[in-house]
């Protein structure tokens, strides 16, 4: 009796102590890792500010503006949309904290599914952080999930009937942020904030927007620049440019009647020139092997090896190299600024003139953590 | 509103394990049980 007493105490102890241990753990998700902006930046605001429809939610998020006081365009960067894409938000980090606009205004929002950072993707083993190490300490940053915490929008539908247009997929797209646009005021947590965002595009009249993102490299959308049928122009000349400084991006069409994604409804319900940019993560991918922090920051992966050699899939993937953090961080940026050059030459009347960001060779000579500050 | 029917049911389902879980005689069983209740508990209180 005593002996059946005591074990009962101990299984009891012992299970309030993990209790407490992973309510601590979760519990750090909801807070964000602090950012430290250029000294260019001129304003912090949040999402919120735009459709108050999602303050005190943990859709709120932060929404920083360089204002350079020059007449000119105004260019939206957007990171984090799928918080499991490291590259998508750390390229949104590092522009922001090493940005100075000389034309022209920049907004940027590092968190864009701000929910989507406090959780994990189930059953796919991710790691929660992952460090880079910087002049002065390891930076730890969260790798989060591709869609909107559970906890802040449940349950799933058994099928996502995506608004307006009807479009039906899978339940658990419903909390995806990049098919949710345009959203609306009042749908679900996920369409609230994609309709803040539109807000946002409309009222600070942002002239040239862009969503970053990562894929598996089995996907054929990846190293590409998706833009807008009516900014074919702009996304060539960046193409073009990029070329010329040694790196390849593929062209893509957004696809009319696939609804929801950010290259797609900023485009037709906007003013905005879109564009959706993807690099290459093996960490994402479905032939991965373990997936730890070395993963996500190397990027290298046998498995992928094996398979591009194999030839029978059309792998997104360097044998030799693999695709590191500071690869996929560095194509963003440059995309970023290829894109902001093209449109430029095609709309001289929204002149967006930014400086301070790192090119390419820079990045993968110094890695990620040169340029972040802290 | 289904979120509270599963909150009930949830705490209701938690409740029984947490009876059967005193009443257990056997400490392997009583192990299986606590790893069960921990995770619902977790969820209970929302946090995840």
């Amino acid at each position: 009796m005593i002996r059946n007493h005591l074990s009962t105490i101990i299984i009891f102890l012992v299970t309030a102590a993990a209790g407490v241990i992973a309510a601590i753990s979760f519990g750090k998700m909801h807070h964000p890792e602090e950012l430290y902006p250029s000294t260019f930046l001129t304003k912090k605001g949040m999402l919120s500010d735009y459709f108050d429809g999602i303050k005190g939610t943990n859709g709120d998020t932060e929404v920083y503006l360089f204002d350079s006081g020059v007449e000119g365009g105004t260019a939206l960067l957007g990171g984090g949309t799928h918080a499991n894409e490291a590259a998508s938000f750390l390229a949104s980090v590092v522009i922001l904290e090493n940005l100075k606009v000389t034309q022209g205004r920049v907004i940027i929002i590092p968190r864009m599914n701000n929910s989507a950072f406090t959780c994990s993707d189930p059953m796919e083993g991710f790691p929660e952080y992952f460090g880079i190490p910087t002049d002065n300490g390891t930076r730890t940053f969260r790798l989060g999930s591709r869609v909107t915490n559970p906890l802040d929008q449940w349950p799933d539908p058994l099928v996502f009937a995506q608004y307006p247009s009807n479009q039906q997929l899978s339940g658990f797209e419903t909390r995806n942020l990049n098919r949710a646009y345009p959203g609306r005021p009042d749908g679900n947590l996920t369409e609230k904030v994609a309709y803040a965002i539109i807000q946002l595009i409309d009222k600070e009249n942002v002239n040239i927007a862009f969503d970053l993102h990562e894929s598996s490299p089995e996907v054929p959308i990846v190293n590409v620049i998706v833009y807008h049928e009516k900014y074919e122009d702009i996304a060539m000349g960046a193409v073009l440019g990029l070329e010329m400084a040694g790196l390849q991006f593929s062209p893509e069409t957004s696809p009319k009647n696939f609804h929801g994604l950010s290259h797609r409804e900023w485009g037709d319900f906007t003013n905005a020139v879109p564009f959706l940019m993807e690099t290459s993560n093996p960490s994402m991918g479905r032939l991965r092997g373990k997936t730890d922090v070395d993963l996500v920051l190397r990027g290298y992966c046998d498995n992928y090896k094996k398979a591009k050699e194999t030839g029978a899939l059309r792998i997104a993937y360097r044998e030799d190299t693999g695709e590191p953090i500071e690869h996929r961080v560095g194509r963003h940026i440059m995309g970023f600024k290829e894109l902001i050059n093209s449109y430029n030459y095609y709309y001289p009347e929204n002149q967006i003139v930014i400086e301070n960001l790192p090119d390419y060779d820079l990045m993968m000579e110094n890695g990620v953590g040169k340029y972040l500050n802290n | 509103m289904l979120y509270y029917i599963y909150t009930l049911i949830l705490a209701y389902v938690t409740f029984v394990v947490v009876i059967e879980f005193l009443k257990e005689k056997k400490w392997r069983n009583q192990v299986a049980m606590a790893m069960v209740l921990l995770i619902f508990i977790l969820r209970i209180l929302q946090i995840k």
